[in-house]
């Protein structure tokens, strides 16, 4: 159900029941005059792998950096690991991984210096050190980089030591920002693959991005941000996750005996002839178009049956992520 | 504990990197020795008519120590968490399972304790190179104040200088803009010693309200970073 950024569902997708990994209740944020978050509610349980898509200025890092407890709600209540991310910020954080924006370094310092004290400030033991970072390290596929000045790295090799640094501690939940920025197609190719050798140990993945092919590589559940309001919360590859949600929808069919268009037209309910497109394929396959809910949609198959169509197939399509992008968010801007 | 503990450690491991600890050898050595070659500078000019005793030597040299270390307590303290708030690099230590507090606490632990302990070692040798280049004459007049009262207000003034530098450094979140705060409240403070000295109202009242107002000011540097909102 989508009411004023409110986004409620009951069961995950593909069938991930974990705890509540971490979780949003009419969270706003406001800069001075500009409203960054608008109410934002939706949760992410344990195991779960979700895109966080929208524009620029959507208020995607915004609800990044208020989960990681950079900085704080106007209003509403976070939840991550069951504390409160600015009140209980070392148990809120402790089994987090987080890479928000392109944090500055310190040229001078190694990478290693830098994992390091992530392990430390993480509690990780002084002898697990050496494992944990080389772990991270090999990962991220950056064991010689590590040993050098941060100041001395290119951007994609800055990139992977960050998120090594992230991986530090083998964290539950990863909260990431466009983690594929600045890297060539062979090292984001790797990471997608890290990422989902990750979630399939387990671990909670929020992946905030522009980059479609980040979430269809590695997410189960995508969500739409536009104006710091949520607009959608679909599955990757099934759509709609609320049955109750108003969509354009399409529903593919198919008869057992010849069908033609004014057939098809005739067998639909009179009040909703003008509201369903009917569009006529091959091979008695027909398609329908409109704007509803899953009732409604059973509904339309329900009164092709009743007018003594023989439908033996009705599935629908999902459009795929990029068309679901443009209609959550549209081709503007975010104010 | 541990947290704070880790943070004083990064802090140190960045003074070791950007081989910013070498600083603090500016005062150790060069307040003694500039102390040392100032002292034997006077004591020629001395045969000239210029009378330099053991306490007015102590001043000077405590001055010439004190103004090194007021110098790198300054750049310590602006470059501490001014450098990673204006380089952004905060998102990384702010959003690790660590209290702000401990952030702050551990990184000002060292800038503090090691600027004030620096100059501690370094002011106290300034005492048995006075006295081996200028000894103690009976007939010496008393100093403009006891050299020990300054000693102990220059402590306070670094305490003062790289409280108030830290905190403007979190305001301005900028390593440059606090180095400049930092030498302008420098600069008022030695103004305002410097007119109480000429009027001879100059007491241990004044360190005390350098401490009582830097301690303020790191109260007001904590929490201003507790709630600052990157």
């Amino acid at each position: 159900m989508i009411s004023g950024g409110v986004i409620s569902r009951t069961d995950p997708p593909g069938g991930v029941a974990g705890a509540e990994a971490f979780a949003l209740e009419g969270v706003s944020k406001r800069y001075g005059d500009v409203q960054a978050l608008n109410e934002v509610t939706f949760s992410v349980r344990e195991g779960e792998a979700v895109g966080y898509l929208g524009p620029n200025g959507a208020g995607k890092t915004t609800t990044l950096k208020l989960l990681s407890g950079l900085s704080r709600p106007t209003a509403g209540h976070l939840r991550l690991s069951g504390s409160d991310p600015i009140l209980e910020r070392r148990k809120a954080l402790s089994s987090v991984g987080v890479l928000v924006e392109t944090p500055g370094t310190l040229p001078y310092l190694k990478g290693s210096d830098l994992l390091e004290h992530i392990a430390r400030v993480k509690g990780i033991p002084a002898k697990e050190v050496p494992t944990a970072l080389s772990r991270a390290v090999g990962l991220m596929d950056v064991r010689e980089a590590v040993d050098r000045p941060m100041g001395g790295l290119s951007t994609g090799q800055l990139r992977r030591v960050l998120l090594a640094g992230a991986l530090m501690g083998d964290p539950h939940v990863l909260v990431l920002d466009e983690p594929t920025m600045g890297l060539d197609p062979a090292a984001r190719a790797d990471l997608r693959a890290v990422l989902r050798a990750l979630r399939k140990e387990g671990r909670t993945i929020f992946l905030s991005t522009h980059l479609l092919e980040d979430v269809e590589a590695v997410c189960g559940r995508v969500l739409f941000l536009r104006g710091g309001r949520l607009q959608g919360d679909e599955s990757v590859t099934h759509g709609a996750l609320d049955p109750s949600a108003v969509l354009p929808r399409v529903l593919r069919c198919r008869s057992v005996q010849p069908v033609d268009l004014s057939r098809v037209q005739g067998a639909l309910p009179p009040c909703t002839v003008m509201e369903v497109d009917v569009e006529m394929l091959p091979d008695q396959t027909f398609r329908l178009r409109f704007r509803g809910d899953e009732p409604r949609q059973a509904e339309l198959v329900e009164s092709l049956v009743r007018a003594g169509l023989h439908i033996s197939r009705a599935e629908p399509e999902v459009p795929d992520l990029a068309s679901r992008y443009l209609r959550y968010v549209g081709r503007e801007e975010a104010t | 504990m541990s947290a704070l503990v880790a943070n004083a450690r990064w802090e140190l491991l960045r003074w070791v990197r950007s081989r910013r600890i070498f600083l603090l050898v500016i005062p150790l050595l060069a307040g003694p020795i500039g102390s040392a070659i100032a002292f034997l500078y006077f004591r020629h000019v001395q045969a000239n008519g210029t009378v330099l005793t053991n306490g007015t030597a102590l001043l000077l040299g405590l001055f010439v120590t004190g103004g090194l270390s007021a110098m790198v307590t300054l750049d310590l303290a602006a470059l501490s968490e001014g450098e990673e708030l204006s380089r952004r690099s905060h998102l990384l230590s702010l959003s690790l399972p660590q209290s702000r507090a401990e952030v702050l606490g551990g990184r000002l632990l060292l800038v503090l304790g090691s600027t004030l302990a620096i100059f501690a070692v370094a002011g106290a040798l300034v005492w048995p190179i006075a006295s081996l280049v200028v000894p103690v004459q009976p007939t010496d007049p008393a100093a403009l104040f006891p050299p020990f009262h300054l000693y102990e207000g220059i402590l306070a003034l670094l305490f003062f200088l790289g409280a108030s530098t830290v905190t403007a450094s979190i305001i301005t979140r900028s390593a440059s803009e606090a180095l400049v705060a930092g030498v302008l409240a420098g600069v008022v403070t030695a103004s305002a010693a410097g007119y109480l000295t000429y009027l001879h109202q100059i007491t241990m009242v004044f360190p005390a309200v350098l401490l009582v107002v830097g301690a303020v000011a790191l109260g007001w540097a904590f929490t201003r970073f507790e709630a600052l909102d990157t």
